[in-house]
C-alpha cells in the first residue's frame, strides 16, 4: 500500500524530527540517530501516532492533572500561589539491566548515609578516627546538638532518602544530590504513572513497565511497623507545614493513599512526653510521625527560635521513645554536598564496600588541598554554599570578572569550610514535547529508597524532572521546569510481587478523628459563605432604588435604601447632614465599594477573602469544582467598576445576578460533595447559625424604626430573602406585617425561616461526638433548644402590634434576645470544641 | 566564698494560660574551682511533668510541663555554691596564630571538643565586620592571652551597658554599630570576634556577687570564656572587665545565649506577658556546710 503524503502531512513529519542535541548523551538516541535498545517500542509507538494524536493524549493527561488536582506551590507568589504540575507526555525509559545497577547503587548509599548518621548522632568515631574532617560537622546547621545520643527505633534514622541522578555524556550516572530529611517526589512519581498510563494504554502495557504501588504499600506497611512495638495497632499520621509548603499536595496525595490522617503541628499536643492528635472526640495517641516538616522546625520548644510550626515538646518525646519520626529528627545534616567527596573512603569503612554510584567530583574547600585545587580551577568549576541555606544560590566563576573572582575568593578564605566546589554537571537529554515538535531537554532523575524493616528497597520508578529550555542546565520545579514519569522495564526473568491489599485493621478512620482546627474552619467556612450571599442579595436588592428608571421591576426606593442601610450601620454619622444629592452619591458609593472593594470591612470581597483564607487550609477536602467554582467567585468579583454611571448600575445588576448563580454552585457542592460527618455538621452549624444571625438583622432593619409606609422595606426584605415568590403564591395579598413576620420567622417549611435555621442548626448539633457520654446536654444544644423553644412560642400577632408611636416594641425585644442567644450559642461552641489556643514564646529578655 | 543564689523568674499573662511547656538551665555547673552543695527548683503551679537531663556540653536542663490553667507562674532556682579564689592561669605565651593551627589540627580530644566552638552558631556568626573590630587586638604574633585581654578592654571602653537597651533580636551588627548592649550582647561580641579568627570561644550564663561597681548583678550574667592549648579554658568577662575569679558563679556553657537560655518555653494562649527576673548572690560567712552534698542535690 502507497501512503501519498500531503505537505502538511510533511509538515508534521517535520515538526516530528527529533535531533539530539550534540554534546550529551540522549536517552533515547544513539549518535547514529537510532533509538536504544529499551526505546524501541515507545520510539515505534510514537511515531505510528503522529504528533496530532500524540497532542490529543496530551490535552486528555493534562485534564487528568487537573482533575486530580494536582498542583506545586511556588514560593513567594502572591497570586494563586500554585500551578498546575507539568508532565511532559513522553516517559524516561530505563532498562532492567541499567536499573540493577542504579537500584543496588542508591540502597547502598541510603545504607551509607543512615550509618553515617547512627556515627554522627552517636559515637561519632568517623570524626574522632578522622574519617570525616571535624570541621564539616561543627560548620553544618544541619547537625542538631538536642538529637545527640537519641536512638531511633532499629537504629533506623533514614526512612526515605532520595538521590539526584544526571547522566554525562560517556552514560554513566552520577549522584548529584542527597535528600536525606523529608525528601518529596514519590507522590508526584504516582500521580505521573497513573497519568501516563492512561495516556500511553497500549505501549505501556506492552515494555512492560514496573508498577509503583508495591513501593507504597511496602511504606505504608514500614510506617505502621516503626510503631509496633509501642502498640499493637499504632497510629501513624502524615504532618506537613501546611497548604503553602511547594510540596502540599504531595502531603495530602500520600496521607490520602495511605488513609492516615493529615495533620499540622498545631493538631498535635505533646503530654507525659507523649504525642496526641487533638480531635473532636478528644485526645487520641500518635505513635508515628511521617514528617514532611524540616528538622528545625519540629519543635520550637527546643529548636527554631523564630518558627511556631512545630510541636512543643516533640523531641523530648522522641527521645523518651514514646514517638517514632521518619525521618528521625536531625536527619537534615547529611543534606550537604560538602561530604560527598568523603563517600568512597567512608563506605569502605562503614560497610566495607566499595562506592558502586561516583557522586558529582566535589571538593570541600575546608580542606586545604582541594581549597587551592577550587582557586587554581576555579573557572571550570560551580561554587556552593555547603550546607544548604536559603538564599544563597550556585555560583559560576567562569561567567565572572577578574574583581568578581577575586571577591569570591577572599569569601571562600574567609569561612573555608562553608564553601564547595562541583564540577559542572553534564545533563543528559530527552526527547521532550514542545510546542515547536520534539526536542531535546536536559534531564535529572530522582530515586527513592525506603526502609522496609530490613534493608532498603529502591522504587522502580522515579521522578524525572526537565529543563525548561533546550541550554539550561538548571533543573528545578521551583523555575518552572516540567517532569516525566520513569518508566522502568522488567527484566524477562522478573515476577512483579504485588502485595496484598490493605488488611482490614485499617478500616477507615473514625470521623471523631476530625482535628478540632478542621471542624473550627469548617464552622467559618460556612458562616462567611452565609455571609456572603447575605451581602450579594442585599446590594442587589437595594441597588435599583438609584435607578431613575420606573419600571427597573425591583421595588426598593431611594428611603428605604436609607432605612435598611442605616439600620445595619453601613451609613456615615454625618449622612442626616447630607444634601439629597450627596446622600445618593455616598449610597451609590457605598453599594459600590461593597462589590468592587475587597478592603472594605464586611464587604462582599472582604468576605469572599475570608472564606479562601478559612477554606485553604482545608484544600484536601474539598473536590477541584469546588475550588474553581472558589475561583469564578474571585474573578467575578475582581472586575473593576465601569466608569460610566448608567451603565456600572447595569453591570452591577448583572454581575450581582451571576455572582448569586456561582455562589449557589458554591454551597451545591459544599453541600453535596461532602460525607456526612462532622465536618460536614460544622459547616452546616456555621451556615444556619450565620443565616439567622441575618435574618435577625434585617428584621431589626425592616421593623426596627418602622415608618408611616412599611411596604417597600417589607419588599426588600422580602426579596433579601428569597421568599417573595413564596409570600406571593401563599398570601396573595398586599403586604402585611403578620404575614411577612410569620414567613420570616415561624414558617417551618420556608428554608430561610429563623424556625427552619433553629431546627436545623439543633439537629446538626445533636450529631457532634462526645455528646452521649455525659448524661448532662451540652450548653450549646442546650441553647440552641431554648431559642427554638422561644421562637416557636412567640405570638405573630403580638409581635407585629404597633404601639401609640408605630413602633413594634415586641418585635425589637424579640430580635435583640434572639440576637445574643445566636452568639452565646457560637461562644459556647468555640469552647466546648475549637482549641483557639496560639502558641506564645516566652525567653527573658534583658 | 560560699553564696546562696536565688533565681526567681515570673511569667505574668494578660489572659490565663492552658497550659505551658518549659525548658530551664538554672543547675550551676560542678566545676574544679567551684562545688555546688545544693540546688532547689521549685515551680509555681506545680508541674505536672518534670524531667532532668544533660545536654550536649554537659549542662543540667529541667524541662516541665503545666497543664493547670494558670495566668502566672513562678520558677525559684535555690543553689549554695563554694567558689575557689583559684587566680586566673594567664601565663600561657602561644600567640592567637598558633593556637588557630592548633585548633584546625586538633591533635587531641581536648582541642576537638573546644574547636566545635570555633564555628558559628545561631546567635554568634564570624564576619568580616567583627574581624575589623578585633583587628586591633589581634595583630600578628601576639600571644592569645595578651589579645583577649586587649580586646575585653577595649569593648569595656567602646560600649556603653544600657540594661533594657536590647532584646536578644537584635543582631550582633547592629549591636556593633551602637555601640550599647548588655552583659550577653557583649558576650556574643566577643565571642563573634574570635570566631572571626577560629577561634574557640564559648558562652558562659552565670551569676555574679552583687557590688557597687558591679554591672549586671541583679540579672543572670553571661561572660565569654577562651580555649587556650595546653591550659583549657580562661573566662573573661567584657562587661566588667574582669577576669572572672571568686565572685562569678558558673551555671551554663554552650555556643551562645540559645544554648543556655536560663528560662525558655512555650505556652498555649496568653497573648500578653511580663517577665520578671529577680537574682540574689548572698555571701554566707559562719553558716554549717552540708557534710554531703551530692546525696542532697535537689532538682
Amino acid at each position: 500500500m502507497k501512503i501519498s503524503r500531503t505537505a502538511a502531512e510533511l509538515k508534521t513529519e517535520e515538526q516530528w524530527r527529533y535531533i539530539p542535541a550534540p554534546g550529551h548523551w540522549d536517552e533515547a538516541f544513539r549518535p547514529s540517530g537510532f533509538p536504544r535498545h529499551a526505546w524501541r517500542e515507545l520510539a515505534v509507538a510514537i511515531r505510528r501516532m503522529g504528533v496530532k494524536e500524540l497532542g490529543r493524549r496530551w490535552d486528555v493527561g493534562r485534564q487528568l492533572i487537573e482533575t486530580n488536582g494536582v498542583t506545586y506551590n511556588v514560593y513567594g507568589d502572591p497570586q494563586g500561589k500554585e500551578r498546575p504540575w507539568h508532565l511532559d507526555p513522553i516517559p524516561l525509559v530505563i532498562d532492567a539491566a541499567e536499573w540493577q545497577h542504579i537500584e543496588r547503587s542508591i540502597a547502598q548509599r541510603a545504607t551509607l548515609l543512615n550509618a553515617m548518621l547512627a556515627d554522627l548522632y552517636g559515637a561519632q568515631r568517623l570524626i574522632h578516627d578522622r574519617h570525616l574532617p571535624a570541621a564539616i560537622l561543627f560548620s553544618n546547621p544541619g547537625f542538631l546538638r538536642p538529637c545527640m545520643g537519641i536512638v531511633p527505633p532499629d537504629g533506623v534514622h533514614l526512612h526515605l532518602y532520595a538521590a539526584d541522578l544526571a547522566r554525562s555524556r560517556d552514560g554513566t550516572w552520577w549522584v548529584i544530590s542527597d535528600r536525606t530529611q523529608n525528601p518529596s517526589g514519590v507522590g508526584y512519581a504516582l500521580e505521573n504513572r497513573l497519568v501516563s498510563a492512561r495516556t500511553l494504554p497500549s505501549v505501556f502495557n506492552q515494555c512492560q513497565v514496573r508498577p509503583l504501588v508495591g513501593f507504597l504499600e511496602k511504606r505504608r506497611r514500614a510506617l505502621q511497623m516503626l510503631g509496633a512495638h509501642q502498640s499493637p495497632n499504632p497510629r501513624v499520621v502524615v504532618m506537613t507545614p501546611g497548604p503553602n509548603n511547594e510540596t502540599y499536595f504531595e502531603h495530602s496525595f500520600l496521607a490520602h493513599h495511605w488513609g492516615f490522617p493529615l495533620v499540622e503541628g498545631a493538631d498535635l499536643t505533646v503530654r507525659d512526653n507523649l504525642v496526641f492528635l487533638k480531635t473532636l472526640a478528644g485526645l487520641e495517641r500518635v505513635h508515628v510521625i511521617l514528617r514532611r516538616t524540616d528538622d528545625t522546625f519540629c519543635d520550637p520548644l527546643e529548636f527554631r527560635g523564630d518558627s511556631l510550626l512545630g510541636v512543643p515538646g516533640l523531641t523530648q518525646a522522641v527521645r523518651s521513645g514514646n514517638v517514632a519520626m521518619a525521618n528521625a529528627l536531625g536527619s537534615g545534616l547529611l543534606e550537604t554536598a560538602a561530604h560527598m567527596g568523603f563517600l568512597p573512603g567512608l563506605c569502605r569503612q562503614l560497610l566495607g564496600e566499595k562506592l558502586h554510584m561516583p557522586s558529582v567530583a566535589t571538593w570541600w574547600c575546608g580542606h586545604l588541598d582541594a581549597r587551592r585545587y577550587v582557586v587554581e580551577h576555579l573557572e571550570d568549576l560551580v561554587i556552593k554554599p555547603a550546607h544548604s541555606r536559603p538564599g544563597q544560590n550556585p555560583e559560576f566563576p567562569a561567567a565572572m570578572s577578574a574583581d568578581q573572582r577575586e571577591a569570591l575568593i577572599r569569601r571562600i578564605e574567609a569561612s573555608p569550610e562553608d564553601f564547595v566546589a562541583q564540577e559542572q554537571v553534564d545533563l543528559s537529554t530527552a526527547p521532550t514535547h514542545t510546542e515547536s515538535g520534539l526536542a531535546p531537554r536536559h534531564v535529572v532523575v530522582r530515586v527513592f529508597a525506603s526502609w522496609d524493616g530490613h534493608g532498603y528497597a529502591v522504587m522502580p520508578g522515579g521522578l524525572t524532572r526537565v529543563s525548561t529550555v533546550a541550554t539550561s542546565l538548571v533543573v528545578s520545579m521551583q523555575m518552572g521546569g516540567g517532569s516525566k514519569d520513569t518508566w522502568i522495564l522488567s527484566s524477562p526473568d522478573h515476577t512483579e510481587v504485588l502485595p496484598a491489599a490493605p488488611s482490614p485493621e485499617s478500616a477507615p478512620a473514625d470521623p471523631s478523628d476530625l482535628p478540632s482546627r478542621v471542624a473550627d474552619n469548617l464552622f467559618w467556612l460556612g458562616r462567611y459563605s452565609e455571609r456572603v450571599e447575605a451581602g450579594v442579595r442585599l446590594v442587589r436588592a437595594l441597588l435599583p432604588s438609584l435607578s431613575s428608571e420606573e419600571d427597573f421591576g425591583r421595588t426598593a426606593s431611594l428611603e428605604t435604601t436609607v432605612q435598611i442601610m442605616g439600620a445595619l450601620g453601613y451609613l456615615p454619622e454625618e449622612f442626616p447632614e447630607m444634601s439629597i444629592g450627596q446622600q445618593r452619591f455616598s449610597i451609590e458609593h457605598l453599594l459600590s465599594s461593597m462589590v468592587y472593594d475587597p478592603a472594605r470591612s464586611s464587604g462582599i470581597g472582604w468576605n469572599l477573602n475570608n472564606i479562601r483564607r478559612v477554606a485553604w487550609p482545608l484544600k484536601e477536602r474539598f473536590s477541584q469544582d469546588t475550588w474553581r467554582v472558589l475561583q469564578q467567585l474571585e474573578t467575578e468579583l475582581s472586575t473593576s467598576a465601569p466608569v460610566h454611571r448608567e451603565y456600572r448600575l447595569v453591570a452591577q445588576m448583572n454581575l450581582l445576578d451571576r455572582v448569586i448563580v456561582t455562589l449557589s454552585a458554591f454551597a451545591g457542592l459544599l453541600m453535596e460533595n461532602s460525607t456526612r460527618g462532622h465536618g460536614w455538621h460544622f459547616l452546616q452549624i456555621g451556615k444556619r447559625l450565620e443565616r439567622s444571625l441575618q435574618t435577625t438583622e434585617f428584621l431589626q432593619a425592616t421593623f426596627g424604626d418602622p415608618p408611616f409606609d412599611l411596604d417597600p422595606a417589607m419588599q426588600t426584605i422580602l426579596q433579601i430573602a428569597d421568599s417573595s415568590i413564596t409570600y406571593r403564591t401563599r398570601y396573595f395579598t398586599t403586604l402585611r406585617p403578620e404575614y411577612v413576620l410569620d414567613l420570616l420567622v415561624s414558617d417551618k417549611a420556608n428554608p430561610r425561616s429563623l424556625v427552619f435555621q433553629l431546627e436545623a442548626l439543633l439537629g446538626h448539633l445533636k450529631k457532634l461526638p462526645g455528646y452521649s457520654e455525659s448524661t448532662e446536654m451540652p450548653l450549646p444544644e442546650f441553647l440552641a433548644a431554648a431559642a427554638l423553644k422561644k421562637v416557636t412560642e412567640t405570638s405573630i400577632a403580638e409581635l407585629s402590634a404597633r404601639d401609640r408611636d408605630g413602633n413594634m416594641p415586641e418585635l425589637e425585644d424579640f430580635v435583640r434576645r434572639l440576637k445574643g442567644d445566636l452568639y452565646d450559642i457560637s461562644d459556647a461552641l468555640t469552647a466546648l470544641h475549637f482549641s483557639h489556643l496560639t502558641s506564645v514564646r516566652f525567653a527573658p529578655v534583658f | 566564698m560560699r553564696y546562696q543564689v536565688i533565681h526567681i523568674t515570673t511569667y505574668r499573662y494578660d489572659q490565663p494560660v492552658a497550659q505551658c511547656l518549659s525548658e530551664v538551665h538554672l543547675a550551676p555547673r560542678s566545676l574544679p574551682r567551684q562545688r555546688v552543695l545544693e540546688t532547689i527548683l521549685e515551680i509555681v503551679p506545680q508541674p505536672a511533668v518534670m524531667e532532668r537531663r544533660v545536654d550536649y556540653y554537659g549542662n543540667e536542663i529541667a524541662s516541665f510541663s503545666i497543664f493547670k490553667r494558670h495566668d502566672r507562674f513562678t520558677v525559684t532556682a535555690t543553689s549554695l555554691i563554694e567558689v575557689a579564689a583559684t587566680p586566673p592561669e594567664i601565663s600561657s605565651r602561644i600567640t592567637w596564630e598558633e593556637t588557630r593551627a592548633h585548633l584546625t589540627l586538633h591533635p587531641d580530644e581536648e582541642s576537638l571538643a573546644a574547636y566545635e566552638f570555633a564555628f558559628d552558631s545561631p546567635f554568634v556568626a564570624a564576619s568580616p565586620e567583627l574581624a575589623a573590630y578585633g583587628a586591633a587586638s589581634f595583630r600578628p604574633g601576639v600571644p592569645l592571652v595578651e589579645a583577649v585581654i586587649d580586646l575585653s578592654h577595649r569593648i569595656h571602653a567602646d560600649f556603653s551597658y544600657k540594661p533594657k537597651s536590647t532584646s536578644i533580636d537584635i543582631p550582633l551588627h547592629e549591636v556593633l554599630k551602637l555601640r550599647r548592649g548588655v552583659c550577653q550582647d557583649f558576650a556574643h561580641l566577643m565571642i563573634g570576634v574570635l570566631r572571626s579568627y577560629h577561634l574557640a570561644a564559648r558562652y558562659i550564663s552565670g551569676y555574679l556577687r552583687s557590688g557597687a561597681k558591679i554591672l549586671g548583678a541583679e540579672a543572670s550574667h553571661a561572660w565569654v570564656s577562651v580555649f587556650i592549648p595546653g591550659h583549657g579554658w580562661l573566662d573573661l568577662d567584657p562587661t566588667n572587665d574582669v577576669l572572672p575569679s571568686e565572685g562569678h558563679v558558673t551555671v551554663a556553657w554552650g555556643r551562645d545565649y540559645g544554648d543556655v537560655t536560663p528560662v525558655k518555653g512555650i505556652s498555649l494562649g496568653g497573648a500578653g506577658q511580663t517577665v520578671d527576673v529577680d537574682v540574689r548572690v548572698v555571701p554566707i560567712t559562719g553558716l554549717p556546710v552540708p557534710n554531703n552534698s551530692a546525696s542532697e542535690l535537689l532538682i
